[in-house]
């Protein structure tokens, strides 16, 4: 007798549960990726012969943040007469973004640092673009409070570095290690952008995050995963494989009062917008370069374009399968980025929502809210975006696994893992669109700042991809495409 | 016969399940944790169906008319248990002990049901059969209430009928037993009068359960409640007590009628009757309409904008009698323009120039309401007031939120408008502050539109002083990016809050 009902109270008590998971459905699937452009040009497949010739003093190859920032250096400096060449159908590279009648939501990078009185340009950039006046940042476009929480212990906590020093013990190497990275920022080399001061080679480059922690008698696992995690979200590599000097970099380099970031609902999307705005007749999207001849002829499926100096913004690893130019040796990180939409938000234990909600020891970097930057004191429908870099496999393999996995059970992971937090997600997600960003960011393993930088073998075909630095920022991006502006127009 | 009897195997399988998903899901609902509830429920309630069936050892003859007495006391506690587990919330400080008493108690009595039913089938039916057959009907019962429970009762009936409902099953088992085992019984005609009996009170339970739930939100607070809604924003809550109505929003109190007058008075008229001839005249919360009623005073004003999110309260407060006479019909007043929508991009969408701003917005207790204090509030109300116009800011406790009440006030003043704060002594609130913007000093009014209960114009200047515990204190600035107010005022309020 009790055991049958013993079953039944178990089965009922399921039921209650199951039924909140089976009856939703779920909308969305892959967004575009330009993945089968990307492989035509590595297999180097056959392309149509263009059936125009067009003569243009200069042409940008790629329209992410460094090819957009070429563009808007040129434009700054009086050249007027150039083509910016887009392989995909949306401009904005990292900086991509999307909208749906909840919100603008980014498709990859979605903040940047205040910039320090040194970083220049940027500061340039965003006076142009009224985000900088007088001096005093426009109040909007800093990160608004509660900027960033933590899910450990079954609650949400305030703060991702100040809560997780639980022993003294912990408290203590925090304490040390703030004390390291104020020595760094003495040194003067961890800058931003870092041609400003990264030597070209470093003892700090030859070992690893991990292998600095040990070497300095760092053993806290929460200070481990704080750094881990860290060089996750810069660099979507473990911290055991992560160059010290680049871990040290995402420390030192930024302000230590830093009142951002600044950050919009469609992330760094909003700059690519303003970028583009100005750019806008000078931009071609869907024409993906397939072939740079010499003498400056740059060939896309319907135009030749004939130049007299070529900027190559786009990642670097492209230049060997386009044109005579050896391989850059740069490995490069993948990530998938989802966006939820949520009708409601679920429950949850701790404090409330925050700009960067991040779970302790998952092995995706948590979620951005969307609607943060909203000026309204209530907001029932939301969309988050959901990082998942893929620091614990070889690129390789979860390349493979980008491009295997299904939708739905990427969704079906994306539910477990903040699951943890959100327990009725599955109730108030409406539909997922998942991007899958097969070649990211570049890594900065070890070794990486005395690697060598493909050249174009001419000054009039410059590099400009922010893996040039070997860490992805948007300030890198800025500044290699401006000093590739820069280089082109001293040439002509 | 034997179909009959095995048909109320599975009724009472279903009784017995509903009474302690009941249980297990009202304590989650009030208490939360419904992993820990769940459990420990479920754990109690078969312990205590062990119980029962031990004791049901020690009943000897009469089992048809015992098991008929328990069906009715199953009925009774069962069906009531989830409107005494309602009360006992409301009305005791021991929920907990009331709700695993109430699961006990039911699982022993569940735990008799089975083993006495057994015992009459057993001299009916060979053993084999009557072991296979009731349990079969006992799994298929649970089966049953097991699915109802989540998709129908629940959504359909709510807790406290859902209980009830099953209750009169179980009543309605011991009439039918009564029926069927009328031999047996013989001439025990009052058991059936007890059944009937039963099955009366638990009906009147059913009528009167929408006045549990009512009751039981009445005892959270002193008076009677003449009105509760759930809007999409907020928990709306009047309550009356002779000439006393007071409104809570999500259980904050907002205002008493016996003092309003002087909240609202101290208000508005230091700001607007030192505005000469203002015309124009917004108001940004405020939609009970009693800062709109003081501003209706004013025979110069020709506009007042109220801007409110909630579409839920200001219907309220145009509609309802009592609120209607309270606020002298000030939302239905033609000079009156109600608008529904969030203030911060409300005014960040909108042109229009005020002689007189009114931002009446409940305390910064959080990080979303915080935004309507922080400078870029302010800076776009700033925007929107005329050269001669000033801004009021509702501004908590200058008293019991020192720090709060001075950052509010800093806050309003990096605007650039030159601030002028103030407070007013309010019985329910206690001592409550101000704070007056404007581009041009401050000459406190001559005289004050007749009718007033409160404030005199002699008395306006005394407003602006502030005794030696309320002095300006250092406090820092409040921005959209730190919301330090949002922390001073969580901080202050919990010294003080028990």
């Amino acid at each position: 007798m009790t055991l049958s009902r013993r079953s039944f109270l178990f089965a009922s008590a399921a039921l209650i549960g199951l039924r909140r998971k089976t009856n939703r459905p779920l909308a969305g699937g892959f967004a575009d990726d330009n993945m089968s452009v990307g492989h035509r040009i590595r297999d180097a497949a056959s392309w149509p012969t263009p059936s125009r010739v067009v003569r243009t003093p200069i042409v940008i190859v790629g329209a992410g943040i460094a090819g957009l920032s070429a563009g808007w250096r040129l434009l700054k400096r009086g050249h007027s007469d150039f083509v910016i060449l887009e392989l995909g159908d949306q401009a904005g590279g990292n900086a991509r973004w999307g909208q749906n009648e909840v919100s603008a939501y980014p498709w990859a990078a979605h903040y940047v640092p205040v910039p320090g009185p040194n970083a220049t340009l940027v500061r340039e950039l965003f006076t142009d673009l009224g985000v900088l006046h007088n001096g005093v940042w426009e109040e909007r476009a800093l990160c608004f409070a509660p900027k960033e929480r933590l899910f450990i212990n079954g609650e949400w906590r305030p703060g991702l570095d100040s809560v997780i020093g639980l022993t003294g013990r912990d408290r203590a190497e925090f304490k040390r290690f703030d004390d390291e990275v104020l020595a760094a920022r003495a040194t003067g080399q961890f800058t931003i952008p870092m041609a400003l001061g990264a030597p070209a080679s470093s003892p700090l480059d030859t070992m690893s995050v991990t292998q600095w922690l040990a070497a300095k008698g760092f053993t806290s696992p929460a200070l481990r995963w704080y750094l881990d995690y860290a060089c996750r979200d810069d660099f979507g590599a473990s911290a055991s494989v992560t160059s010290a000097w680049a871990g040290l970099h995402y420390f030192a380099a930024r302000e230590p009062e830093d009142p951002g970031p600044l950050t919009w609902p469609e992330g760094n999307g909003w700059i690519a917008r303003a970028l583009i705005s100005r750019l806008e007749s000078r931009l071609h999207r869907s024409s993906p370069v397939y072939h740079i001849a010499p003498g400056y002829r740059v060939f896309t499926p319907d135009t030749e374009y004939r130049a007299e100096a070529v900027i190559f913004a786009a990642p670097s690893f492209l230049a060997s399968h386009i044109m005579d130019a050896p391989r850059a040796s740069y490995e490069y990180s993948p990530w998938l980025v989802a966006n939820l939409t949520l009708d409601r938000w679920p429950k949850e234990t701790g404090v409330g929502p925050a700009w960067d909600n991040v779970i302790f020891n998952s092995p995706a970097l948590g979620y951005v809210v969307a609607t943060h930057q909203d000026l309204r004191t209530n907001i029932e429908r939301t969309v988050w975006t959901y990082y998942r870099s893929f620091a614990e496999y070889t690129p390789a393999v979860a390349r493979r696994m980008l491009a295997e996995t299904s939708w739905r059970d990427w969704a079906d992971s994306i539910f477990a893992d903040l699951g943890e937090a959100h327990p009725d997600l599955r109730d108030c997600v409406s539909r997922i669109d998942i991007m899958r960003h097969a070649h990211a960011m570049v890594r900065p393993t070890v070794g990486f700042l005395g690697r060598p930088h493909p050249t174009g073998g001419t000054p009039r075909l410059v590099y400009a991809n922010s893996d040039l630095s070997g860490v992805s920022l948007f300030e890198e991006a800025q500044f290699r495409g401006v000093a590739a502006a820069d280089q082109v127009i001293a040439q002509l | 016969m034997a179909f009959a009897l095995f048909v109320s195997v599975l009724l009472i399988a279903a009784c017995g399940l509903i009474y302690e998903l009941v249980a297990s899901a009202l304590a989650s609902y009030l208490l939360g944790d419904s992993i820990m509830q769940f459990s420990t429920v479920i754990g109690t309630y078969l312990f205590a169906m062990g119980i029962g069936s031990h004791l049901s050892r020690y009943i000897g003859r009469g089992l048809v008319a015992r098991f008929v007495s328990l069906e009715l006391l199953v009925a009774l506690v069962g069906g009531f248990s989830s409107t005494a587990l309602f009360l006992a919330f409301a009305y005791t400080q021991s929920f907990r002990l009331a709700l695993y008493l109430l699961v006990g108690a039911i699982g022993i009595l569940v735990g008799l049901e089975i083993p006495l039913l057994m015992r009459i089938l057993r001299d009916r039916f060979t053993f084999k059969d009557v072991i296979a057959s009731v349990l079969t009907f006992d799994y298929l019962g649970a089966l049953a209430a097991s699915i109802a429970f989540p998709l129908i009762l629940v959504p359909r009936l709510g807790m406290v009928r859902s209980a009830l409902l099953f209750g009169l099953i179980n009543a309605g088992v011991a009439l039918w037993a009564t029926m069927l085992f009328k031999d047996t019984l013989g001439g025990r005609r009052y058991l059936r009068a007890a059944c009937v009996a039963v099955i009366v009170l638990l009906t009147m339970g059913m009528v009167g359960a929408e006045r549990v739930t009512n009751l039981a939100e009445t005892s959270l607070y002193a008076d009677d409640v003449i009105f509760a809604r759930t809007s999409r924003y907020q928990r709306i809550v009047l309550t009356a007590w002779r000439n006393d109505l007071r409104l809570f929003l999500n259980s904050h109190l907002q205002f008493s009628s016996r003092d309003e007058y002087r909240y609202h008075e101290a208000l508005i008229h230091p700001g607007l009757a030192a505005v000469p001839n203002a015309r124009h005249v917004l108001v940004l919360g405020g939609g009970d309409g009693l800062a709109v009623r003081e501003i209706l005073r004013y025979p110069s004003v020709d506009s007042v904008t109220l801007v409110d999110l909630d579409p839920a309260m200001t219907t309220l407060f145009s509609t309802h009698p009592r609120l209607v006479a309270l606020n002298g019909g000030s939302l239905t007043n033609r000079r009156v323009h109600v608008v529904n929508a969030d203030a911060f991009v409300w005014l960040d969408r909108n042109e229009g120039m005020y002689d007189f701003i009114v931002v009446d917005f409940p305390d910064p207790s959080n990080y979303s309401v915080g935004k309507l204090y922080t400078t870029a509030f302010y800076r776009l109300v700033a925007k929107h007031l005329s050269q001669n116009g000033y801004v009021v800011v509702q501004s908590t406790s200058p008293m019991f939120a020192r720090r709060s009440y001075w950052s509010i006030v800093r806050t309003l003043g990096e605007t650039g408008l030159t601030t002028f704060p103030y407070h007013a002594y309010v019985p329910s609130f206690g001592e409550w502050g101000f704070v007056l913007g404007g581009t041009r000093p401050y000459v406190p009014p001559e005289s004050l539109p007749s009718g007033l209960k409160f404030l005199t114009a002699d008395a306006v200047p005394e407003l602006f002083e502030f005794p030696a515990d309320m002095q300006p204190v250092v406090a820092a600035t409040n921005h959209l990016n730190d919301q330090v107010l949002v922390r001073y005022y969580e901080q202050e309020w919990a010294e003080i809050n028990r």
